[in-house]
C-alpha cells in the first residue's frame, strides 16, 4: 500500500503538532514539508525538532523559492544550490528521504513570447547537470536524495517529462539524484502517463499528486487507477504527497484525499 | 525445489502483490493510447475477443481504459454490424503482420458491407465475448460509467453486432451463427477445422509471407499447409466483397463456444438493456432460442460434450475440441447436459485439475491430432479456462472452479504470461506477457 503525505500549508492548525493531529486522523502518514529562501528553513530547526520529538513524521520538503538551480542569472543559481544543501541537511537530520526541486518555475515558457531562451540547450544542459552533481553529491554525503521534479511547459522549459529527467539523471551518475514526479504535471505533458511510470521506474524517487485541474486529487479526471497502477507495478515505496490548491470546503477538501486514493489502488 | 518442464530450476512464483505487479505492468506496457495490443511483437494491433478478454482484466486496474478499449474497437464496426476480428494500427509497419490491410482491403472490399471510410481492418469475425465484458466493465464502476454513458453508447452497437450474426450468420437456418474462416472461431489450427478445411484449396506457397514465424516457434504455429488454406479461404471472402450467403462459404461450421458466447453475451445484453430502462425481454428470449439451439444442433450425448457441425455435409465433426465444452458458461443447460459436460471435464479427455498444471488443454488428451505444444491443438490457453471456471462457478462445483481459478493464477504468472501453456508441464509457448493472460490473472486475483 503507497503511503500519503500532506503538504503542510494544506493542513489546518497552526503548529506541526495541531496538523499532525488532523492529519492523521484524515488517513495521511506524513507530512511534507515546504522550505522558503534565504535559509529560512533552516531557521526553523527548533520548530521541526520539536516537532520531530513530538512524532510527527517528516520525509520530504519541497522548495518554495521563486529561483532554482537552472536560473538564467549566475547569481540566482549560486544562491539557489546553497538554499538546495541547506534543505537536504536539513530534511537529513530530521532522518527524511530527501527535497524536490524542479529546474525553474516561472521563467520561461516556449510557448510564450518570446519564445527562444537566452540560453542555447547545450548550455542549458551543462548547467543542469552540474547544478544536479553538486546537489546530488551533497545529497549523497547527507545520506538523502535531491528528486528532480518536471513541470509542465508553461511552467519551465527545461524539464518537462520523466525521460528528460532520466537523461539528467543518468549524465550525473548518482543514486542519490531521482525524479520526483507530479501527476499535474504529467497529464499535461506525457503522451501515456501510466506509461512514462513504467519505463522511468528505476529513477522514479518521490511522487507529488493533485488533480488533472491542480486541485485535490478526486476533483479533476485523472485515470487514477491506472496511475497508481503503475506506480506500484513499478515497486514504488515512497510516499504521494498531496501538493494542491483545494475546491470546495478547503478542510473536507484535505481530508478527503487519502480515502479517495485508497479507494482508487493506492 | 520445483523444476520446470525443461529441469531448469523454476523461478519462484511471486505472490499476491507482485503477481498484480507483474500483470499490471503487461496491461500497461501494451496500451496504444486507445486500446490494448495482444502482443508487442506478436500481434501489434487490436483484436476482437483479446480486447474483450484484456477489457474484463483491465476493468480492475482501470474502468476508463477498459470502457475505452470497447469503446474503440466498436469504433470500427462495420455498417452490416460485424466487428471486425482485427482492428489495424496505422503507426505499425505494413510488414510487421500478415495478413495486413492490404490483404484485407476493407476500405474498398468491404464498402458494399459497410466498412467504415478511413479505418483498416479485417473482414472477417470472433467470439462475441464483447456485450459480457461490456457488461463486466460496467460492473466494476456503475458511477464511471453512467457518468461516461458508456452502456448506452455501447448498446445499440452490440445490438447491431449480434443482429448481424442473426441475420447474416445463420447460413444452417436453425438458430446459430456460423463461422466461416477458422480464424473465427479464435481456436485458428484446432482439429475441428481439418476436415471442413481439407475442401479448400490452398493458397500457393509463395504467394504470401507468413509474420507469425518471425517472432514465434514453427512447431508451436500451424504448419504451411494449414496457413496456405487460411488464406485462401479469407482472400476468397473478401474477393466476394465480405457477402455472406449458405453458397458463397466453402468453409461454413457451427462452433459450440462462438455460439456459447453469443448466449452469455445476449444474457448481458438483456443486463444492459435493463439497466438503461429498455425491455430486456427479447434479449432474453433471443438467448433462450440460442441455449436450445445449441442443445438441438450440437449436443452428442454419446461423447457427452458438444461438437462442431460443418455445414457442408451437415454433420457433426467427430472431434472433442475444448469449444465443446465452454457451454457450460452459458446458464439454463438441462440438467443431464450440465452433469455429462462436468463429467467430461474431469475424465480423461481433459483431465481437469488433474495434470501439474491443473488447466483444461484446447484438444482431447486421447485425440489422434493431439500435440501438446502446437497452438489450439493441445495447449492450454488463459481466456479458455476463465470462461471455463464461471461454467464451473455458475453450475455449482465451487471446488473445481477455486482450483481453476488457482491453476490460472498460479500458471499465468510462472510462464511470465504465456500466450499458452502446455497443460500438462505449464512450459511456456507462444509469445510471452501475452494481454490477456495477464488480463485473465488480473481478473482471477481481484477476486481471490
Amino acid at each position: 500500500m503507497l503511503k500519503t503525505a500532506c503538504q503542510e500549508q494544506l493542513l489546518p492548525g497552526t503548529t506541526l503538532q495541531e496538523k499532525w493531529e488532523f492529519a492523521q486522523s484524515a488517513g495521511y502518514d506524513g507530512i511534507e514539508l515546504r522550505a522558503k529562501g534565504d535559509l529560512h528553513f533552516q531557521g526553523r530547526l527548533p520548530e521541526l525538532r520539536r516537532a520531530l520529538a513530538d512524532g510527527v513524521v517528516m520525509p520530504t520538503v519541497c522548495v518554495e523559492m521563486l529561483h532554482f538551480f537552472g536560473a538564467f542569472d549566475a547569481e540566482q543559481r549560486r544562491d539557489a544550490l546553497v538554499q538546495m544543501k541547506s534543505q537536504l541537511s536539513v530534511i537529513a537530520e530530521l532522518g527524511g528521504l530527501g527535497a524536490q526541486t524542479p529546474a525553474s518555475y516561472g521563467m520561461f515558457s516556449r510557448r510564450l513570447p518570446p519564445f527562444e531562451p537566452p540560453r542555447g540547450e547545450e548550455e542549458e544542459r551543462a548547467i543542469l547537470v552540474e547544478g544536479l552533481t553538486e546537489l546530488g553529491e551533497h545529497a549523497r554525503a547527507e545520506g538523502v536524495t535531491l528528486f528532480l521534479e518536471p513541470l509542465n511547459r508553461y511552467e519551465d522549459h527545461m524539464v518537462n517529462r520523466l525521460d528528460q529527467a532520466v537523461d539528467l539523471i543518468r549524465a550525473t551518475g548518482l543514486d542519490s539524484v531521482r525524479i520526483g514526479i507530479d501527476s499535474y504535471h504529467m497529464n499535461i505533458e506525457e503522451a501515456d502517463p501510466p506509461g512514462a511510470i513504467l519505463a522511468a521506474a528505476p529513477y522514479i524517487g518521490h511522487a507529488q499528486v493533485s488533480d488533472s485541474n491542480r486541485f485535490q486529487p478526486g476533483a479533476g479526471h485523472l485515470d487514477w487507477p491506472a496511475w497508481l497502477g503503475a506506480l506500484e507495478a513499478a515497486g514504488y515505496d515512497g510516499y504521494l504527497a498531496v501538493e494542491c490548491r483545494l475546491t470546495g470546503d478547503p478542510v473536507d477538501a484535505v481530508r478527503s484525499v487519502p480515502a479517495f486514493l485508497r479507494r482508487n489502488g493506492a | 525445489m520445483t523444476r520446470t518442464a525443461l529441469g531448469a530450476p523454476a523461478t519462484p512464483i511471486p505472490t499476491g502483490r507482485s503477481q498484480r505487479s507483474s500483470a499490471v505492468s503487461v496491461l500497461l506496457s501494451h496500451w496504444t493510447g486507445s486500446g490494448t495490443v495482444p502482443s508487442l511483437t506478436l500481434y501489434p494491433h487490436q483484436w476482437s475477443w483479446d480486447s474483450a478478454f484484456i477489457a474484463i482484466g483491465l476493468r480492475r486496474l482501470s474502468p476508463y481504459r477498459a470502457q475505452r478499449e470497447l469503446e474503440t474497437l466498436c469504433g470500427a464496426q462495420w455498417g452490416d454490424g460485424r466487428i471486425p476480428h482485427i482492428v489495424f494500427n496505422p503507426a505499425v509497419p505494413p510488414g510487421a503482420y500478415f495478413p495486413g490491410p492490404a490483404f484485407w482491403r476493407s476500405g474498398q472490399a468491404g464498402a458494399a458491407a459497410g466498412a467504415p471510410a478511413g479505418i483498416d481492418t479485417s473482414g472477417i469475425v470472433q467470439p462475441p465475448v464483447h456485450a459480457l465484458a461490456a457488461w463486466l466493465v460496467h460492473e466494476s464502476d456503475p458511477e464511471l460509467s453512467r457518468r461516461r454513458g458508456f452502456l448506452a453508447r455501447l448498446y445499440p452497437r452490440l445490438a447491431a453486432w449480434h443482429g448481424y450474426l442473426a441475420d447474416h450468420r445463420d447460413l444452417g437456418g436453425q438458430g446459430l451463427a456460423a463461422v466461416v474462416h477458422p480464424w473465427e472461431s479464435g481456436m485458428d489450427n484446432s482439429p475441428c477445422w481439418d476436415g471442413p478445411l481439407a475442401r479448400v484449396e490452398p493458397a500457393p506457397t509463395g504467394s504470401f509471407r507468413r509474420a507469425d514465424l518471425t517472432h514465434g516457434a514453427a512447431a508451436d504455429r500451424p504448419t504451411d499447409e494449414d496457413y496456405g488454406r487460411y488464406v485462401g479461404l479469407a482472400a476468397r471472402y473478401r474477393d466476394q466483397h465480405y457477402r455472406d450467403t449458405a453458397a458463397s462459404h466453402p468453409f461454413a461450421v457451427e462452433d459450440p463456444a462462438f455460439n456459447a458466447f453469443l448466449a452469455v453475451s445476449e444474457h448481458a445484453l438483456a443486463s444492459i438493456a435493463q439497466s438503461l430502462g429498455r425491455s430486456p425481454v427479447p434479449h432474453r428470449a433471443r438467448a433462450g432460442a440460442l441455449t436450445e439451439a445449441l442443445v438441438a444442433r450440437l449436443w452428442d450425448p454419446q461423447s457427452g460434450q458438444f461438437l462442431c457441425r460443418d455445414l457442408v455435409p451437415d454433420a457433426l465433426v467427430a472431434e472433442r475440441s475444448v469449444s465443446g465444452l465452454l457451454p457450460l458458461a452459458v446458464p439454463g443447460l438441462p440438467d443431464p447436459v450440465v452433469r455429462a459436460l462436468l463429467d467430461t471435464l474431469s475424465g480423461p479427455h481433459f483431465d481437469l485439475g488433474a495434470g501439474s498444471t491443473g488447466l483444461v488443454p484446447s484438444y482431447d488428451l486421447l485425440g489422434g491430432a493431439h500435440d501438446a505444444s502446437r497452438y489450439w491443438r493441445g495447449p492450454a490457453w488463459f481466456n479458455v479456462n476463465w470462461t471455463l471456471e464461471r461454467g464451473l462457478r455458475q453450475y455449482g462445483a465451487r471446488a473445481a472452479a477455486d482450483r481453476l481459478a488457482g491453476a490460472i493464477l498460479t500458471t499465468a504468472t510462472a510462464s511470465g504470461f504465456a500466450e499458452y501453456v502446455d497443460a500438462r508441464t505449464g512450459q511456456a509457448l507462444g509469445s510471452r506477457d501475452f494481454g490477456w493472460t495477464a488480463a485473465m490473472a488480473l481478473d482471477v486475483l481481484a477476486r481471490s
